[in-house]
């Protein structure tokens, strides 16, 4: 069965027309390229400090959107709609998926161009950062899955934006609590590790681990997703 | 004749609720069948196992000639339709939009919105928000959603439940139309007069089983009494059978001038379900 680019594109102008009239969602959009101003402002200048405002939209326009949008349809019944319509699952994923990986991109460049922050090389940044959108992506088509509400979406988000935004400082604590040594596998760690990687020479073996931590994450969460999802397709 | 619909043995249990205990009927092609009952009687639950939105607990479900769960496959869900009580449009969008979303997914051309919403008598309105429209008014777009495909067989839960009696005779018209266009009708209904006037058969569902089912002049035979009310013109009223002693006296009656009215106590469908079941339908 072949995916029709058609059906994707429609629910993406869908989400689109939705999303401009809902300013809940929308403004969130806002908010990393707002932190992103400070922390130019306030000269951090170091590869943590523009990770701050990539890592936060990650999480908060990427996970934090996408769980609102799929929580809404499910909430709505509009979801369900969608599934009995001969659109195939990874239509419907990826097309309720493209508005938020588009925005997010967007979102993120603008907070690179606002800290000044050009990467060590470019190409191998872009593929780290469309990688792990993927990753954030199916964590909030997840929760979205899960929430019964909007409301109660925006709750259950809160535990994703604490460990994958927050989660890279922990790494300061490390010689006290060797326990937080765990936060070094997190995605959001492993592209600032990457981004540390590319500011230096390299070979393509640096690069392995980085590379290897985030698709695995991808693997876990895309499972989890594409089972959520077709659990719910039946009540 | 093609057997579009085949339900043997179907059960559905909930925890330790059964909803659905042990239902059968035959649905051909072209055929609008009525599944009529109280709230609770497990309409919807019946609807959404031939959607294969839900897993039976029991019992062997054929659409098409084919498992139910076939429904689940992306083209098989081109081939039916469904109105359910969840509008399931987005409300920040407006009517056209909603539509013109569904007729990218069913891969039509955009003339099939205006040929829906001329359907459902709301052409005109296409600019408005879902947000702002009347109750009656999502139902009709919701209608118009599930028929934009034309599909084979339609499922419709409780269609006309929030219309005035002008659109719902708008809506009885294109259903009676769509039906003669070849789209067979499975709709779920608590109203005897809706399902007289629009089912070809009719099924009684009471307590997650099949009491009685019919078309409805089949079961008015079975379960009516074939006497008739006469009024007489001194003021009496005399109910009479089909017997010769009967016919004398009605001769009788009619050679004094005293017959004002005849009636007959054929019982209507909400008579039949009230004996068939014990109770009313609310």
């Amino acid at each position: 069965m072949s995916t029709s680019v058609k059906r994707i594109q429609a629910i993406l102008i869908k989400d689109y027309k939705e999303t401009s009239r809902n300013m809940a969602v929308s403004s969130m959009l806002f908010l990393p390229l707002i932190l992103a101003a400070f922390y130019s402002r306030a000269g951090f200048d170091s590869i943590q400090g523009h990770f701050m405002g990539i890592n936060f939209t990650f999480t908060m326009v990427c996970t934090y959107i996408q769980c609102c949008l799929i929580a809404e349809e499910k909430e709505k019944n509009t979801l369900r709609s969608l599934m009995l319509s001969p659109a195939s699952t990874p239509e419907i994923l990826i097309g309720k998926s493209s508005l938020t990986f588009l925005s997010t991109m967007i979102v993120i460049v603008g907070c690179m161009i606002l800290t000044e922050y050009m990467p060590g090389n470019v190409a191998v940044m872009a593929i780290a950062l469309i990688l792990s959108a993927v990753f954030y992506l199916a964590v909030g088509t997840f929760l979205g899955l899960y929430a019964k509400s909007v409301m109660e979406s925006s709750v259950i988000v809160l535990p994703v934006l604490g460990i994958f935004s927050l989660g890279p400082m922990a790494m300061a604590f490390v010689d006290s609590y060797p326990i937080l040594k765990i936060v070094e596998w997190l995605p959001s760690t492993q592209i600032i590790l990457l981004a540390e990687i590319l500011e230096e020479s390299f070979t393509l073996g640096d690069l392995v681990q980085p590379f290897a931590a985030i698709i695995g994450w991808i693997v876990v969460a895309t499972i989890a997703t594409i089972i959520a999802f077709n659990k719910r397709m039946v009540d | 004749m093609e057997t579009i619909i085949e339900v043997s043995h179907l059960k559905k249990d909930f925890q330790n609720e059964s909803a659905i205990r042990d239902v059968s009927f035959k649905i051909e092609k072209g055929e609008i069948f009525g599944f009529l009952g109280p709230s609770g009687s497990g309409k919807t639950t019946t609807i959404k196992i031939l959607t294969a939105q839900l897993l039976a607990s029991g019992g062997k479900v054929r659409i098409f000639n084919e498992d139910a769960k076939a429904l689940k496959q992306p083209a098989s869900r081109s081939r039916f339709g469904i109105l359910t009580d969840n509008s399931g449009l987005y409300t920040r969008l407006s009517v056209e939009e909603n539509l013109l979303l569904y007729s990218k997914l069913y891969n039509l051309p955009e003339s099939s919105v205006k040929e829906a919403l001329t359907f459902v008598n709301l052409y005109e309105e296409r600019k408005k928000r879902i947000s702002v429209l009347s109750k009656g008014m999502i139902q009709r777009v919701t209608l118009a959603r599930a028929i934009l495909h034309k599909p084979e067989l339609l499922f419709l839960d409780e269609p006309t439940s929030a219309l005035d009696p002008v659109n719902t005779k708008h809506i009885y018209e294109g259903l009676r139309k769509l039906n003669e266009m070849g789209t067979t009708i499975f709709l779920t209904t608590h109203d005897m007069a809706e399902a007289e006037i629009l089912c070809d058969r009719i099924a009684f569902l009471d307590a997650g089983e099949i009491r009685a089912i019919g078309t409805p002049s089949q079961l008015k035979r079975q379960f009516g009494d074939d006497s008739l009310t006469v009024e007489l013109t001194d003021g009496r009223k005399e109910v009479i059978g089909k017997g010769a002693e009967d016919a004398k006296q009605m001769f009788e009656w009619m050679q004094n001038n005293l017959v004002d009215r005849v009636m007959t106590n054929e019982p209507s469908l909400g008579d039949i379900f009230v004996q068939v079941t014990g109770r009313k339908l609310l």
